[in-house]
């Protein structure tokens, strides 16, 4: 295992495939490599240290189990991520004897699984260091088939990878504990771990507690790994150095430090506005065990079992009775803390609505008690600021990219620039796109005509339906003259009705007996088959001819306007050719 | 018609401001001697009240005819709008039939229009609509009949899928709109007054009043859970 992660970083990117297939352990019980020379030769130098010294330990692995170690596993997420060799830290489900740890180990690590089976058990004989090991890896490793698809594993390789590698300090941390104070309480620690594990392995799955301890963070983990091997490496050093290390003393200490770390992670993970994320009660029971095995392995130094009872009541009997005497401490000083959250994000809104207030509300009135006198002023000020009010109110910004908004600041662009009210309203909303953009450019100038020319009320209304989306413009004026506005009506013409026809749409122009419409339509959906457009330099497209749109005059003859009442459906052809004022326009 | 009729109205809004300008528009337009064709009564303003409580008061009291009445109160059980009605259902006018409700308000948000007609507005207008405009929409309440503002048509059209093209079969059906009731909200949303709507689809007046009205109950009375998703959810444009 020391060796490992050197090992494992230097490797040739091509191993994994046959590290799939090399594994064989021959029935004597010897690991037998049949790879290449070269996988061979990588191997060669582990191989005196690990099988040896526990030959007796052989048995537990079963070769029979796995007849084909993993070929699947290694060979699936592989070319995923050629450029990164090693094959994601899984466990096996095929292939395992336990809970697939040791294959999945192997695998990713590029050693016979029977090594890694040996070196588990040989290092779980002495002080149970192997047993945590175990335990550590089946809690955050995930399940082969219950990983992520093979898109989404790139990411989540890389930390596990990341954890292994420092994981592999871990147990070391663990031997050396164990090889500097062979304390009679460490090895009972130890023992009672590795007589538990098993039960759980070999009992039901208990899928639900390795997610929750897979889903927690694993930094925290990865923190009390690292405290554990800091704390031995100090250890160590100072052993070596000659102090007289109390394994007794630091073994317990560590575990105290170990179960804070777990509760205080729960206590991290939930502090933001008063736990977003459920608390993990595993999580809360596990510190709370190590902290007090902890504090009886440190009270219990030396003695004997009937005392360490007595220990164990004692410290239990004070901690609840500290719990009891702080609990309406915490809840109350927990209620404050969740009033003043409360009342401080209150108090931030409310600083965010009068800072908008000032800034626009309070800019304007103060506007036009200026310019009282000017009441056209007023209007178009009061009218604008209402606008900006409301969208506001209304939270626009969430619309940010459908018709309806494009809709609605084009409309507002209209009024703020010519002072004239325009009613707008849309039915149904769709995300934009370049051809809705023509047509919102198109209802633009429609309007902007019709408010220049036109009186009040201007209404446009759009409507979307499932395959087009219309839209009317009216205004309530004495309709434009096409002829005494000569630019206006290459406005119409170019912005309008050559605009919707570029792109797939049409245009028309009712002229009613007090007002004028203007109906747009533009076929939506997949078999959208308008050209793009060079809608944004009309100059350079000269006028098209009008095949589709037709400027009418149905007004003088009421009963010449088409009686079905959607016009735009009929728009290319319907409208008898009544056009008197633009014969030229006409399509036939 | 020769014989101008008089409307009785009590105008609820907490805004005194809003209160004593539209009394003013009011009476100055319709006491100009029908300036326009649909001011054939004559207006008298019975009451005035600012919250839920005065205004059920002032109603139950004044009988009027119509009560124009804004969407946003104080006090009740924080309905505002919608509690004046609920208060004030199975008060009579003067004249013998219920007391008739044009919700007025400067809030287009959905959930405000939906409150407030379903819990038995004839109307809803918003707050910019002209005098005359109003004027028009007060004596077509009082008449029994719905006054649709071009917003709430969308509205209307959105809620009951008819923009999508949802049509019902049958009249009797509450979810959808007919195909007709369909073309004349499309008219109003389109800036249609009632008399063109009615000129567009060779009806008479009296028969787009029919299918606002129609429309109205559908409005009132129909389960679909578009309706209340969609008010909650969206804002009128």
């Amino acid at each position: 295992m020391r060796v490992d992660p050197e090992q494992t970083l230097t490797r040739p990117p091509n191993s994994p495939q046959r590290v799939a297939a090399t594994p064989r352990v021959g029935e004597d019980g010897r690991v037998q490599t049949t790879t290449s020379s070269e996988e061979g030769a990588v191997q060669q130098p582990q191989q005196p240290q690990q099988p040896q010294p526990h030959s007796q330990a052989q048995p537990r692995t079963p070769s029979a189990t796995h007849p084909h170690p993993q070929p699947q596993p290694a060979a699936g997420p592989l070319p995923a991520w050629r450029a990164t060799p090693r094959p994601p830290l899984v466990r096996h489900r095929g292939d395992k004897v336990l809970a697939g740890v040791a294959a999945g180990l192997a695998a990713h690590l590029g050693l016979p699984v029977g090594w890694v089976r040996v070196a588990f058990v040989a290092s779980s004989i002495p002080f149970g260091a192997g047993v945590v090991v175990y335990i550590f890896l089946w809690a955050t490793m995930r399940e082969e088939g219950s990983a992520a698809p093979v898109s989404g594993m790139p990411p989540a390789p890389v930390a596990v990878t990341a954890g292994v590698i420092s994981t592999t300090g871990a147990p070391l941390g663990g031997a050396a504990q164990g090889a500097v104070g062979p304390e009679p309480s460490a090895a009972a620690s130890g023992d009672s771990e590795s007589s538990v594990s098993p039960h759980l392995h070999q009992g039901i799955d208990l899928a639900g507690l390795r997610s929750w301890l897979r889903n927690s963070n694993q930094a925290v983990v990865l923190t009390l790994l690292g405290v554990a091997a800091l704390v031995a490496a100090a250890a160590l050093w100072l052993g070596s150095a000659g102090f007289d290390v109390h394994a007794e003393v630091v073994v317990p200490v560590v575990a105290i430090v170990i179960g804070a770390i777990f509760f205080w992670s729960q206590l991290d993970d939930s502090s933001p506005l008063g736990g977003r994320r459920p608390v993990r009660w595993i999580w809360l029971v596990v510190g709370l065990g190590f902290t007090l095995l902890g504090l009886v392995a440190l009270l219990v130094r030396g003695t004997n079992l009937t005392e360490l009872w007595q220990v164990l009541g004692a410290v239990l009997a004070a901690l609840v009775g500290i719990s009891v005497l702080c609990a309406p401490w915490i809840l109350r000083l927990w209620t404050n803390l969740r009033e003043e959250q409360t009342a401080r994000i209150r108090a931030t809104e409310r600083a965010d609505i009068a800072a908008h207030l000032h800034d626009s509300v309070l800019q304007t009135l103060a506007l036009i008690q200026r310019q009282s006198t000017d009441s056209a002023t007023v209007a178009r000020l009061a009218r604008a600021q209402e606008r900006q009010l409301r969208s506001y109110l209304d939270d626009e910004d969430s619309r940010a990219g459908t018709l309806g908004a494009a809709l609605t600041a084009a409309m507002g662009e209209v009024e703020e620039l010519q002072g004239v009210p325009v009613q707008l309203v849309v039915t149904g909303d769709r995300p934009m796109d370049q051809h809705l953009d023509a047509l919102v450019k198109a209802v633009r100038e429609a309007t902007w005509n019709a408010v220049r020319h036109a009186s009040p009320p201007v209404s446009a209304y759009v409507e979307v339906g499932p395959d087009a989306v219309e839209a009317f413009v009216r205004d309530h004026g004495s309709g434009f003259d096409l002829d005494a506005v000569p630019d206006d009506r290459a406005g119409v013409r170019e912005s309008i009705i050559g605009r919707m026809e570029r792109h797939g749409g049409t245009a028309r122009i009712r002229r009613r007996a007090d007002g004028t419409e203007i109906e747009l339509r533009l076929p939506v959906g997949d078999s959208d088959t308008a050209t793009p457009p060079p809608a944004t330099t009309p100059t350079s497209t000269p006028a098209p001819a009008p095949v589709a749109a037709s400027v009418t005059d149905p007004a003088p003859d009421p009963t010449a306007a088409p009686a079905t009442p959607a016009p735009a459906n009929t728009t290319p052809t319907a409208p008898p050719p009544t056009s008197l004022n633009e014969p030229q326009e006409q399509p036939s | 018609m020769t014989d101008p009729r008089t409307i009785r109205i009590v105008i609820v809004d907490d805004h005194h401001m809003f209160r004593t300008g539209v009394r003013s528009e009011l009476t100055s337009l319709a006491g100009s001697a029908a300036i326009s064709s649909p001011a054939t009564f004559r207006l008298q303003i019975a009451g005035e009240a600012g919250a839920v409580e005065s205004a059920t008061q002032v109603i139950t009291q004044e009988k009027p005819d119509v009560v124009l009445l804004d969407v946003h109160l104080p006090g009740g059980d924080g309905h505002g709008g919608a509690d004046v009605i609920r208060a004030c259902a199975g008060v009579d006018s003067q004249a013998g039939v219920p007391v008739r409700f044009l919700a007025l308000s400067v809030s287009d948000a959905a959930e405000d229009v939906i409150a407030v007609i379903r819990a038995g507005a004839r109307g809803y207008v918003t707050k910019t609509i002209s005098a005359e405009e109003l004027l028009t929409a007060i004596g077509r309440v009082a008449d029994g009949d719905a006054v649709f503002s071009p917003r709430l048509a969308g509205f209307v059209l959105d809620a009951f899928g008819a923009a999508a093209g949802e049509v019902a079969e049958i009249d009797e059906e509450l979810d959808r709109l007919t195909a007709r009731e369909r073309e004349v909200m499309r008219l109003i949303a389109r800036g249609y007054q009632y008399k063109e709507v009615a000129k567009e689809l060779f009806i008479s007046v009296k028969t787009v009043e029919t299918h606002v009205s129609s429309v109205l109950r559908k409005l009132q009375l129909s389960s679909r859970h578009e309706l209340t998703a969609w008010a909650l959810g969206r804002r009128l444009l």
